[in-house]
């Protein structure tokens, strides 16, 4: 009996293990297909979608909050084309191109967004997995000078479009008005240089008895330095598709450097790492421990929420000799190659970015700093009450230039690996720009010739 | 204990009356043979079937994936476009060019060896302080897990308040304590230095996890029977004594999994430098699976992770090997099967 | 030789005083340890009561003023809370028995029996453990993929289930019991699988508590791999839920605590619930019994 007995109870398990296993499949799904190629395709047909019943899968991340501002949107869209249903691709933010990945790579077409948010979408064009919006665009006069100058470019690959940002890191410098009026500092003005902004932060600065910083004048991340260096005049690299060689070490890149550094070496700005320990910059303002912070639009919403928090922005300042320069980049749709019905995700897309439809909706909601000038400009940004100076987002936006982000495929890891880890050690405090630049461009060139570049 | 005897003839008798023959005394006859034929055979390979529905499992879950990334380690993978045969190519770069592999291995072996003896001791210490009959001592158990469950995130919160250059608390008393003995004392700014910013995250580490191996050694600690302490005590022995000649040796094979765990653990740290720091300043506390990470999902080196993954595989087998060579040393089996 | 301090007949005395003080000081101690170790989750629990703005102020406020039980409630009801809860509790539920049952088995093969490649195996078990999980991660979703289990129970329970650590962990339980109950049972006619599950299992209580509780604790905070076995809402997981709080540009902390502060309290349940396991278990007849 006991033989028999555990026989039987092994048996048991392992028939349970392989009925487990081997239970009904989901639904059918098409086998794994080949990662799509990227070949830019003729001419597409006008195929009218009208009566079809179509559904969309649509990829984003963001917190529950984003995410309930995107099923409106969804919503108004449905409202007018009552044929399209919905559903939603959504993941954390931190771990959302993990989750894109495997489901690309998986090549499961019921699992791969037909639009999705997306960034960078220049390495993603070049790998394939990216459907070419050139054709499309050209087809129906997508009308692309509504975008901000250069902004397109962080969306192009080999030239075409694939795809179309929604918004703009558009900077301005946001300032706490009450600390400023206890400081006795007049509040700035989009005409700042950064003289006036060292002689503003000296006053806002307060240092109590044991030589501990109480209050800082200003909080900025230290991703951020491209603002600096562009005002400069300075670059990081000789061009941003096809580098050849690191260009910080020119005289103008030098100078913005060494102006951040300043700022948080005087104690004027408070340390980066310091600042994400704290809160962030979101956080040190709302709660006066920073008097000015320069961030995009992203803060604006949150603040104005704050009913204590009397504020208002300027623009950046830039130095005296030098050029206003803003990011121009922004998060993009973009069709995936993969997508099932791509004359439908087409109709969405263009909806999506166009005044009067997405970018308007996002807008109003206070969400973005809308790509499409047009509603940039618009009662949807510019009506709203706080803060008074949102021109100064407007200012940013018109300076946007290349320079802050390269567009071939291994700038994130250029930038991730060696880039900003040395620029990090600026940022401690740890090195001065003197010091640290030399290396940091020697590594940056041996990169670019270990692959392959210039090509 | 003498297992040589209780193996050899326990072995081959299925405990029926013929237990207590001996074999040159009473030859077999033939059914006796054969059920002893059968016998052995299903001893021989009962093994396999208590195996079986764990190693089946353990095969197509485990073992397959890991021998799929040692193949890829010889490949170069975006994920999304075909892989590219490289041959060896990248564990060459890995060697011998890649000055972020370097960095960042030899964080991952400060790490390891900053709070793997650190941590061994402390759950010992804690582990034998908690086994007590003290009062509340169920409340003292659960309040030294809280580490354990409270979100990493919350915690590391918490720590890097306490590690703030300006304002953390850790600061304030070393301030304290500096001017109160009138000696300089001028703490670093721990999580914005190169130097400082691993021993603030090994401390949240060490904080983090050991009531986790605590727990693992209080249940080895209760399979001690309490006859040895009261016979050592009739002999007189006092607490080191006890401790030396009891606890050690019946903990050993507790130890040596805490031991072999913990190193497995430290060398494949991730999250707790990752939230509180994320890898910086600088990549000071950037470890190898955090590079792993980076390489496979931020940088599409799919290959390239896969073969820091061997080489730090390679790593800890080297260590685990060293630990399961020397251990008839210091481990003390009851069964006594090694 | 212990010093006869009071000749009144109260040594006794004199030693159940150094008792009490040496507990004192161990309390003392202690406690101390212990307000360093609940500093952290009772920021966790003040902050999840406090409005988003109140959440960094310097000094940090431990109390919050208003307390803002509302969090609790908009962070159930942002999302589908109740279904993630309801998909991490099969997962660490499931999970946790399956490896229990396979591992112990397992585990008895390797310390009680023999076979062949019996060593080989276990160090293949061992080594399995040194390769980090985002590395073989990739592998394991095109193994789910070709099987069709994405988005199913079957992926974010089957392939955690059969683990090196839990194997590990019995096996050295198990050789630290003593052979002489194995061998009287087997005099006794007894087979391997009723030693297994009459003499190995009940004298295994505290090392199959603890196996219990740290397997349903990882299963519990699993994220990575629910993250990407899973598309639908319907599917997702706790940690994955409570992720999205953390966004592109700004962190919840509010909601993120309140959520987490839920998250935590069945495997506070289950740790306090475990304890009763971790009570001596070992009776040894012939050496003396308690």
């Amino acid at each position: 009996m006991n033989r028999g007995f555990w026989f039987a109870v092994t048996l048991v398990l392992a028939a349970t293990m392989v009925l487990v296993s081997c239970g009904p499949a989901a639904e059918p799904t098409a086998a794994p297909t080949e990662p799509p190629a990227a070949q830019p395709t003729a001419e597409p047909e006008v195929v009218e979608p009208e009566d079809a019943e179509i559904t969309l899968l649509w990829g984003f991340w963001g917190s529950p909050e984003e995410k309930a501002s995107h099923e409106r949107v969804a919503e108004a869209f449905m409202a007018e084309h009552p044929n399209f249903q919905f559903e939603y691709m959504f993941a954390p933010w931190d771990d959302y191109f993990t989750k894109l990945q495997t489901v690309w790579a998986g090549g499961d077409p019921t699992a791969i967004p037909d639009v999705l948010f997306l960034w960078p979408t220049p390495s993603y064009a070049a790998r394939g997995v990216l459907e070419n919006l050139q054709p499309y665009i050209e087809r129906d006069n997508y009308n692309l000078d509504d975008y901000w100058p250069y902004l397109l470019d962080s969306a192009r690959y080999e030239g075409d479009v694939y795809g179309l940002p929604r918004d703009i890191e558009a900077h301005a410098l946001y300032y706490n008005k009450k600390l400023f009026d206890e400081a006795g500092v007049a509040y700035p003005t989009d005409e700042w240089t950064w003289d006036d902004l060292l002689v503003a932060a000296e006053k806002l600065t307060k240092v109590d008895a044991n030589g501990r910083v109480s209050q800082y004048a200003l909080g900025m991340e230290g991703g951020k330095w491209p603002i600096w260096v562009g005002q400069a005049g300075g670059m990081v690299l000789d061009d941003l598709s096809n580098p050849s060689k690191c260009t910080l070490d020119t005289p103008e890149a030098i100078k913005g450097l060494q102006f951040f550094y300043d700022l948080m070496d005087k104690g004027y700005a408070i340390r980066s790492a310091t600042m994400s320990q704290q809160g962030g910059d979101q956080a040190v303002f709302e709660t006066g421990q920073v008097a000015m912070i320069i961030q995009n639009s992203s803060r604006v919403a949150s603040f104005n929420a704050n009913a204590d928090l009397d504020y208002d922005v300027a623009a950046v300042p830039i130095p005296v000799g030098g050029q206003r320069w803003d990011m121009n980049g922004g998060a993009a749709w973009v069709m995936s190659a993969g997508a099932d019905n791509k004359e439908a995700a087409w109709q969405f897309l263009k909806w999506l970015q166009s005044p009067g439809g997405g970018e308007s909706m996002y807008t109003k909601n206070g969400e973005i700093f809308p790509a499409l000038r047009s509603v940039a400009n618009s009662e949807d940004f510019m009506g709203v009450e706080k803060p008074a100076n949102r021109q100064a987002f407007v200012i940013g936006a018109e300076a946007a230039k290349p320079g802050g982000f390269a567009y071939f495929p291994e700038w994130d890891e250029l930038s991730g690996s060696i880039i900003s880890p040395q620029l990090d050690r600026l940022w401690a405090g740890e090195a001065t720009p003197e010091e640290v630049v030399p290396g940091l461009c020697e590594a940056v060139d041996a990169f670019l010739a270990d692959n392959g570049y210039p090509k | 204990m003498n297992d040589e005897w209780h193996h050899s003839s326990f072995a081959l008798f299925s405990g029926d009356s013929m237990s207590t023959r001996s074999l040159s005394e009473h030859p077999l006859s033939q059914a006796e043979q054969r059920r002893l034929r059968w016998y052995r055979m299903q001893r021989a390979y009962e093994g396999y079937f208590f195996l079986a529905p764990n190693i089946s499992g353990f095969l197509l879950f485990t073992a397959f994936p890991v021998i799929a990334s040692f193949a890829l380690s010889f490949f170069r993978w975006d994920l999304l476009t075909p892989p590219v045969y490289a041959g060896t190519a990248q564990f060459k770069e890995l060697l011998f060019n890649d000055p972020q592999f370097r960095r960042v291995a030899l964080n991952t072996f400060y790490f390891t060896f900053g709070t793997v003896p650190a941590r061994v001791a402390l759950s010992l210490l804690l582990a034998m302080a908690l086994n007590q009959a003290l009062r509340g001592i169920t409340i003292y158990r659960v309040v030294y897990f809280m580490p354990v469950v409270t979100s990493l995130v919350a915690a590391a919160l918490v720590f890097q308040w306490i590690f703030n250059g300006n304002f953390g608390i850790l600061n304030s008393f070393l301030w304290g304590v500096g001017s109160l003995l009138h000696i300089p004392i001028h703490p670093p700014d721990w999580l914005n230095s190169t130097k400082w910013a691993m021993p603030a995250v090994m401390v949240l580490n060490l904080w983090k996890n050991v009531g986790f191996t605590m727990t693992i050694y209080l249940a080895g600690l209760q399979a001690i029977p309490q006859e040895l302490y009261e016979a050592a005590e009739v002999d007189g022995a006092g607490g080191w004594a006890k401790f030396r000649h009891i606890t050690l040796p019946m903990i050993s094979p507790t130890t040596f999994f805490v031991i072999i765990m913990s190193l497995i653990w430290a060398f494949q740290v991730f999250e707790e430098p990752y939230i509180m720091t994320k890898g910086g300043p600088a990549f000071a506390t950037t470890t190898l699976v955090h590079y792993i990470y980076l390489n496979a999902f931020r940088w599409s080196r799919m290959g390239k992770a896969a073969a820091i993954a061997w080489l730090l595989f390679a790593i800890i087998f080297v260590f685990t090997w060293l630990q399961v060579r020397y251990q008839r040393r210091w481990v003390h089996y009851e069964a006594d099967q090694e | 030789m212990k010093p006869i301090r009071n000749s009144h007949g109260a040594g006794s005395g004199y030693r159940q005083r150094r008792k009490r003080i040496k507990r004192l000081g161990l309390h003392l101690v202690l406690i101390t340890g212990s307000v360093v170790m609940l500093v952290p989750f009772a920021w966790m629990l003040s902050t999840s009561l406090k409005e988003p703005g109140d959440v960094f102020i310097y000094p940090p406020q431990w109390i919050p003023q208003p307390v803002r039980w509302e969090n609790y409630t908009e962070t159930v009801t942002v999302m589908p809370f109740g279904r993630f809860y309801l998909n991490s509790a099969i997962q660490a539920i499931s999970v946790t028995a399956l490896q229990l049952l396979t591992a112990s088995l397992a585990a008895f093969a390797f310390a009680r029996l023999r076979f062949r490649g019996r060593d080989a195996l276990f160090l293949l078990y061992l080594a399995t453990m040194m390769i980090p999980f985002p590395v073989t991660m990739i592998p394991n979703f095109v193994i789910m993929r070709y099987l069709n289990w994405i988005d199913t129970f079957r992926a974010l329970i089957l392939p955690p289930a059969f683990s090196a650590f839990s194997t590990f962990l019995l096996r050295q339980y198990f050789m630290s019991i003593p052979t002489e109950m194995d061998d009287a049972a087997r005099v006794d006619g007894a087979s391997s699988f009723r030693i297994w599950w009459q003499i190995i299992l009940p004298l295994s209580g505290p090392a199959l508590a603890t196996l219990a509780i740290f397997t349903f604790l990882g299963q519990w905070n699993s994220f990575l791999w629910p993250l990407i076995v899973t598309n639908s809402e319907k599917m997702r997981t706790l940690p994955v839920g409570l992720a999205t709080f953390q966004s592109q540009f700004s962190v919840q902390w509010h909601l993120l605590m309140a959520g987490s502060v839920i998250a935590v309290l069945p495997i506070l349940v289950i740790y306090i619930a475990g304890q009763r396991w971790f009570v001596r278990g070992i009776t040894l007849t012939g050496m003396g019994g308690r």
